[in-house]
């Protein structure tokens, strides 16, 4: 079948055997890095992963166009049929992409009690059964620990599990030694993994730098072809 | 006079309510063509002067596209009132066509709104340049500052404002010009007298800060003014003004402009930004195709020594027989001369030429390069193209969707049935998504269009315009049917006892047809003459006319190809005849076994409203089965953009009013082809075999 071509070789497949607590329902995952690195990329790929699972995902974003989004997803996903080889394509993106809605908030960045309301209401009078919820461009800046709290009881009570994006502005120094963003250190303990993404000769490496209770031990490290987003071939 | 550097062809684009036909009829008593102002929604009875239509009146929309030429301070300015609703987009767009500049009026509490968005899309597909006003600024709410963010943020225009008010709101008195830095005020009747007086020293800082945010995007499309800007050196006005029509006409800068045409605040600086920014004809690039040259493209000149050319885009039956609005490209038209119409090929004189006030026609001799006018009596359908008999135009097709919805109609009486044939015939000249054909199996009358209200419209004009009093049955979704899969055939017609014989056979395969935008193709690989050549355009025709009607529910079958691979021919039985009603017996004996399905038109909706009734709205898309595809929170506002399919659209605005207290609104235009869920198309089925029972 079509779509199991196109979820092998995935490197979601990958982080959910590799990390202790699995990527599950009711976890908040942050994927962090510099600007213009591909975490947009990164986490529709992830959407569309969720997608061909047969999955719901509801898409939050904080701009004030929602076709460009639309255009990530489009342009991903063919890039991904084409990849596989896939045929058919136009039909099963028709298909998958029923599962996901685009929610965007012309705010900062902060998911607060409004946000969440609007999103109960997707899922709730919209009939929206959401199994993953995707917000690109979180406001770590802005944000407090009482914000990203809120978020965690979100996907706590709603069942679903959350992935953030975080663009990361420091100047100086950008990850520690252990390759964890510096500016997430204050929310470590309120979120359950994160992963830091880094371009390096033309992959992207992808790193699992806090799993559930702590730091993790065994390096858990991929790496990624830049356009494809699949684990690079050597 | 040198019209196609003069003239100004322009359209006034809007959302519905946003007060554009208040504003139209504003510019023309400004212009001195009237004598008296009306309000749309008036108490007097009378009516804004270019709702020609009294139904229009009623329904306080505009729904016909008059043309009508007023003259301000000395330049020629052609005013198209397009419609506002997107069930009439074809005359929206028909009348872009023929637009060289537009104003896009925009409420300044409302501000953008969806269909503003429709509009605006239309005009970039047709690449007009525009202005944009911000009516309404009398209204409790109103943000002139918000909308021109909301021109940027929602449409993506590079937006600047010319203007700031004085005052907002019940305190609205005039506009501070932010070229000349002198506040403009209304005052005397009907705002007749603009005073310039200095600038309230309370605005002093913001018009300062405006007018460089306005110099700054002025001066990236002029090097002097640039030059001068960054020198601090005194600007003259006539530097900023070309500047701004330099990016005006380049379609990269909007200029934004502020008022209240209903409190007469606003309009005669407008006016002054139409002759100063927008092009003439002789500033737009129009072409046409040659269809002696294999429709290549040509690029018209307006130069007034050349060969006619031009095209009729509106059909209008007046007191005296048909007018035919016209705008010429190329050339002139003087009363005499004789033109080709080169989609009839036919020739004829130009008899009559009129040019159209508000409400009077005027007669003229000669049509300028540029100019628009009306034609009398000439049998022509709108788009049509005239050309010079040296010349073989056709001004470029127009994009003319399928249409999604039909309903029966029938006359009450004799009287009414000529009347309605007359009605008939004459819409569908006028617009070419209404469409009327005789349905074979019930002898019914089936008019169909793009919408409800589209329809409506046409059954309302029927009975006032014609007293043609009709009945309607319930609208009817255009559905389709179509394969899913590959099926063989192999079909022997014969007729052989007594008489002339009849005998034919065909064997092949039909599957579905992927490439899109193509409903049929038909493949022939028969070998041998195993079918005799002669007969392969019947085996054809057989299956194109099997297309026509499904197998499932009646409706046209798309997306199908059909491989003929063999057959066989009797040497005195085979005929045309035989072939062809071979092919319909193979046809029928494949469909079925192809897994044939339904397909609905789906509509892409838009709902505005208020935040706090986003669960509403969300769940109303839902219980029709529709698709949520976005949701953009703004403030209070919320934007929902859905595929829901039309057959569940029926009766939608009624509910949407009473879920949001009467608070959102929505608008929707078709989308696509899309399957029918299996529930749903064996409901579809059942219903079809029980009225075919009765």
């Amino acid at each position: 079948m079509d779509k199991s071509k196109l979820t092998s070789k995935s490197p979601l497949r990958v982080l959910e055997e590799s990390v202790k607590g699995g990527l599950d329902k009711g976890k908040v995952t942050v994927i962090a890095s510099k600007k213009g690195v591909g975490k947009t990329a990164c986490l529709v790929h992830i959407a569309i992963e969720k997608l061909l699972e047969g999955k719901q995902v509801l898409h939050v974003s904080f701009s004030k166009r929602t076709d460009y989004i639309i255009s990530w997803y489009e342009d991903l996903f063919n890039e991904l049929a084409a990849a596989k080889k896939v045929e058919n394509v136009a039909e099963l993106r028709e298909e998958v992409m029923k599962n996901r809605v685009i929610m965007s908030f012309v705010q900062d960045g902060i998911v607060d009690k409004q946000i969440l309301a609007s999103l109960e209401a997707m899922i709730g009078p919209g009939n929206f059964k959401a199994d993953t919820i995707i917000v690109d461009g979180y406001n770590f800046q802005k944000a407090t620990k009482a914000d990203l709290d809120l978020l965690k009881d979100f996907a706590k009570k709603m069942n679903v599990e959350i992935w953030i994006s975080a663009s990361l502005k420091a100047d100086d120094v950008i990850f520690d030694a252990n390759d964890f963003p510096v500016e997430l250190t204050k929310f470590k303990d309120d979120v359950d993994i994160i992963i830091s993404l880094r371009f390096k000769n033309d992959v992207i490496q992808m790193k699992v730098v806090k799993d559930e209770g702590g730091d993790v031990k065994d390096d858990i490290k991929l790496m990624l072809d830049a356009k494809t987003l699949l684990i690079a071939e050597k | 006079m040198d019209l196609e550097k003069k003239l100004r062809n322009i359209g006034i684009s809007a959302h519905i309510d946003s007060g554009k036909t208040t504003l139209s009829e504003r510019i023309l008593f400004y212009c001195n063509k009237i004598h008296a102002i009306h309000e749309v929604h008036g108490k007097d009875g009378v009516g804004a002067t270019m709702d020609s239509m009294e139904l229009e009146r009623e329904r306080g929309i505009t729904i016909a596209s008059a043309a009508t030429n007023v003259v301000w301070k000395g330049t020629p300015i052609n005013v198209i009132d397009t419609p506002g609703h997107v069930d009439f987009t074809v005359e929206v767009e028909r009348s872009l066509r023929v637009l060289d500049g537009a104003i896009l009026v925009l409420c300044s509490v409302g501000g953008v709104q969806s269909q503003s968005i429709t509009v605006d899309r239309q005009l970039k597909r047709y690449k007009v340049p525009r202005l944009a006003f911000v009516n309404k600024c009398d209204r409790t709410g109103a943000n002139p500052y918000k909308v021109k963010e909301q021109l940027h943020d929602k449409l993506g225009l590079n937006s600047v404002l010319m203007q700031i008010p004085i005052g907002l709101e019940d305190k609205l008195e005039g506009v501070v010009d932010l070229v000349k830095m002198k506040a403009i005020y209304f005052r005397g009747d009907n705002g007749l007298d603009v005073v310039e007086e200095d600038i309230p020293a309370d605005l002093k800082d913001e018009a300062e800060e405006k007018r460089e945010l306005m110099l700054d995007a002025a001066s990236m499309f002029s090097d002097e003014l640039a030059e001068a800007y960054l020198n601090g050196e005194e600007i003259p006005q006539d530097m900023i003004h070309d500047a701004v029509r330099k990016g005006v006409l380049a379609r990269e800068l909007v200029p934004v402009f502020m008022g209240s045409a209903y409190k007469n605040k606003g309009i005669q600086p407008l006016l002054d930004a139409v002759v100063r920014y927008l092009p003439a004809p002789e500033d737009v690039e129009n072409t046409a195709l040659d269809l002696d040259d294999n429709e290549k493209e040509i690029i018209l000149k307006s130069d007034p020594r050349m060969p006619t050319v031009a095209l009729a885009f509106k059909l209008e039956d007046g007191q005296y027989g048909q007018l035919t609005y016209i705008r010429i490209y190329q050339g002139v038209i003087k009363k005499g001369d004789e033109l080709y119409n080169t989609r009839s090929k036919k020739k004829f004189k130009v008899g009559r030429l009129i040019r159209m006030h508000a409400s009077t026609m005027e007669d003229i001799s000669e049509g300028g390069c540029g100019d628009i006018v009306a034609l009398f009596g000439v049998d022509c359908a709108s788009g049509d193209t005239f050309c010079n008999p040296s010349l073989n135009y056709s001004m470029t097709s127009m994009y003319v969707p399928d249409a999604v919805i039909s309903l029966s109609i029938k006359p009450v009486d004799k009287k009414a049935a000529d009347n309605m044939a007359k009605a008939i015939n004459r819409f569908t000249k006028e617009d070419p998504t209404f469409r009327c054909y005789v349905d074979e199996e019930s002898n019914e009358t089936i008019i169909s269009g793009m919408g409800e209200l589209h329809l409506d419209v046409y059954v309302e004009r029927m009975k006032r315009e014609y007293k043609a009093e009709v009945t309607t049955g319930a609208p009817q979704v255009a559905y389709r049917e179509t394969i899913t899969k590959r099926a063989d055939f192999e079909y022997t017609h014969k007729k052989q006892s007594g008489g002339s014989g009849q005998y034919g056979k065909v064997c092949g395969f039909i599957e579905p047809l992927t490439e899109e935008g193509k409903n049929y193709e038909f493949v022939n690989e028969v070998k041998g003459g195993k079918i005799p050549t002669e007969y392969i355009p019947a085996v054809d025709k057989g299956f194109q006319a099997s297309l026509a009607k499904g197998q499932l529910i009646k409706f046209p079958v798309v997306g199908v190809k059909v491989t003929v691979n063999d057959g066989q021919s009797h040497p005195v039985d085979s005929s045309d005849m035989a072939f062809q009603l071979a092919a319909m017996g193979a046809f029928k004996e494949a469909y079925m076994k192809a897994a044939p399905e339904i397909m609905e038109p789906i509509m892409k909706v838009s709902v505005e409203g208020p935040t706090e009734f986003q669960g509403n709205i969300f769940a109303s898309i839902n219980q029709r089965r529709g698709m949520i595809v976005s949701s953009v929170e703004d403030g209070a506002i919320c934007h929902v953009d859905a595929e829901v399919p039309l057959s569940e659209m029926f009766g939608y605005s009624t509910v949407l009013r009473s879920l949001t207290q009467g608070k959102a609104e929505f608008t929707m235009e078709f989308q696509k082809y899309g399957k029918v869920p299996k529930s749903v198309s064996d409901e579809l089925i059942k219903k079809y075999q029980e009225q075919n029972k009765k």
